[in-house]
């Protein structure tokens, strides 16, 4: 197909739907969502995409003691005709990198439709409920999803100064091929953002589910979610100042600068080491 | 209409010979000012663009009801006037292709570039090339700036040495006769040269101190606009970048004024010379490295 494209396993998909995530997105959104579809649905790793034109391959990062390096992969579920792309997001040759991924979707895989998942950093509670927002490729895909409690009517801009997102460049570019494709968006806390957000991830897994018949019955996040409100009500109960300003979120009034600060650190720093 | 892999012309007029003039943003943004004031005040048509997606990240999503209406990226774009005299054609790139996360575009995209716009140069007949961008010099603000030019043949170095208040850049004091110049506006030239191009580039001064800051230098951009509308043998009406200049001259001496006086004192010492020349190498070390100390500490601040 491609010399930048390195096929390990020929998989027998059959119009499958693609899953796109990015690692390093708040909230760990992608790789988790990602990753409990390829675990769940025994998916395996059947393609590549090479990095040395995407990624600046000049050393290693280091995190906590442990080597990152860029993967782009593609994984196939075959019971379920699904396919799954998690990737680190390029650094460079952005249309290019875009394009492989709908290369192999669409020549190899002929998937019929693709969804990419994303979170939005907001400025609410964790304990108010999540509202989805997508964005879809054309009025057909909207009509067809229309269905499901994700299409919120969204008129948006890129305003002075700022830059899409991947995911707008990749529907843009799988619009332009024809290809039926929606983003999905998942607010996440700020104060989540650097920790794990299992309400987020199993909000995009039950819509998923419902869509593709996965057949998800999703305790297991359930109980994720609940751990994470219980730790969290332990530092809201551990610490009043905490308390309150959650409280204040709660009640839709606007944090200072500090106060969100504070906020993050604290929650971020439990969760993380509660995690641990 | 479409011509050849990734250039979009929108029509295909009769130039005779036409001269092409290019600029892309850089420092001072001096060259890009120069050639849309020129299009501007020649009343050039648009006349085709280079495709964007292979080279920049869009810079403008538009969602209209929840279904993603278009992606915006950075415009590259030709236009050609036929003038009594000589017929042109202009390019103006909105960004230079970055990527490798660098400033200015270098290595296979620049060169890419490069020979697409040379692509559409050749298509028209074109014989000569023109950039324009920065000169960074030991110069003061309140000064004119002047013109450096070079060029891909000694032959044009002589007939650009003609024009009013322009040097080569061999000429600058101190300076030595080897040099770079950095980015697009520089790499062009040099395909020129190997396409077989006539090249001139003409770089207007800014001074050093001023080189990062992100502001534009429109009085370069009149000096270079200036040698231009000589080259060209047309009428450029000055006021809107003369207009600028005096704005700018406004924001320019508020920076100024937060130099240290000692760095002001240095720097004043060049006007009351008005020769560049003057400055000793003591000085000009002395400035660079605590002008480099003031936005080292501008930079801290805006991070806290």
């Amino acid at each position: 197909m491609n010399e930048k494209v390195h096929f390990l396993t020929r998989p027998e998909l059959h119009t499958p739907t693609m899953v796109v995530g990015w690692t390093m997105d708040a909230g760990r959104l992608g790789r988790r969502v990602t990753d409990y579809l390829v675990r769940k649905l025994g998916g395996q790793a059947f393609c590549e995409i090479e990095p040395a034109d995407f990624f600046p391959l000049n050393g290693v990062a280091i995190v906590n003691d442990i080597v990152f390096f860029p993967e782009s992969r593609f994984y196939a579920c075959p019971e379920k005709d699904l396919v799954v792309f998690l990737s680190t997001p390029p650094s460079y040759e952005w249309y290019q990198f875009l394009s492989l991924i709908l290369d192999v979707a669409q020549d190899y895989c002929h998937v019929r439709e693709i969804y990419t998942v994303g979170s939005m950093i907001a400025m609410g509670a964790h304990t108010a409920r999540r509202q989805f927002f997508s964005t879809m490729g054309s009025p057909e895909l909207k009509m067809e999803l229309s269905r499901y409690d994700l299409t919120r009517e969204t008129d948006f801009e890129t305003p002075p100064g700022g830059r899409p997102t991947l995911n707008s460049f990749f529907l843009w570019v799988a619009k332009r091929r024809g290809i039926p494709s929606a983003n999905l968006w998942i607010p996440i806390p700020f104060y989540l953002v650097s920790a794990d957000d299992p309400e987020a991830y199993r909000g995009v897994l039950d819509f998923l589910s419902d869509r593709l018949n996965l057949g998800f019955d999703l305790a297991d996040l359930d109980e994720q979610a609940g751990l994470q409100n219980e730790r969290i009500d332990h530092i809201r109960a551990a610490q009043p100042e905490i308390d309150s300003i959650i409280g204040k979120l709660e009640r839709g009034l606007r944090l200072s600068e500090g106060e969100g600060e504070k906020l993050a650190k604290e929650v971020g720093d439990f969760l993380r080491e509660a995690g641990d | 209409m479409g011509w050849a892999v990734g250039i979009i012309l929108h029509s295909e007029p009769e130039l005779e010979q036409p001269d092409m003039i290019v600029g892309w943003p850089g420092i001072g943004n001096i060259g890009v000012l120069t050639v849309d004031t020129l299009r501007q005040q020649i009343e050039a048509e648009e006349l085709g663009e280079i495709e964007p997606w292979d080279y920049f990240y869009p810079n403008k999503v538009i969602i209209r009801g929840s279904v993603l209406h278009d992606l915006e990226f950075p415009t590259s774009k030709f236009y050609y006037k036929r003038l009594a005299n000589r017929d042109l054609l202009l390019f103006i790139g909105e960004e230079q292709p970055s990527g490798h996360g660098r400033m200015y575009a270098e290595g296979g995209k620049a060169y890419e570039m490069a020979n697409r716009v040379l692509d559409v140069a050749e298509k028209f007949g074109c014989r000569r090339i023109y950039t324009s961008g920065a000169a960074v010099a030991l110069t003061h603000h309140s000064l004119r700036s002047r013109v450096w030019a070079v060029a891909t043949e000694k032959r044009l170095l002589a007939e650009m040495k003609g024009y009013a208040n322009t040097l080569l850049m061999s000429e600058v004091e101190g300076r030595g006769d080897v040099g770079n110049i950095t980015g697009l506006n520089g790499l062009l030239i040099g395909v020129a040269k190997k396409r077989g191009f006539e090249g001139v580039c003409l770089m207007g001064e800014i001074p050093d101190y001023l080189s990062r800051v992100p502001f534009p230098y429109p009085k370069a951009s009149q000096s270079v606009l200036e040698m231009l509308a000589a080259i060209l043998g047309v009428e450029v009406d000055m006021s809107a970048l003369s207009d600028m200049t005096a704005q700018m001259e406004g924001v320019i001496n508020n920076v100024f004024r937060q130099f240290p006086s000692e760095v002001r004192d240095r720097i004043d010492q060049r006007r009351r010379e008005a020769q560049p020349g003057m400055i000793t190498e003591e000085d000009e070390k002395w400035i660079k490295e605590h002008i480099d100390d003031f936005f080292h500490r501008e930079d801290g601040d805006k991070g806290q």
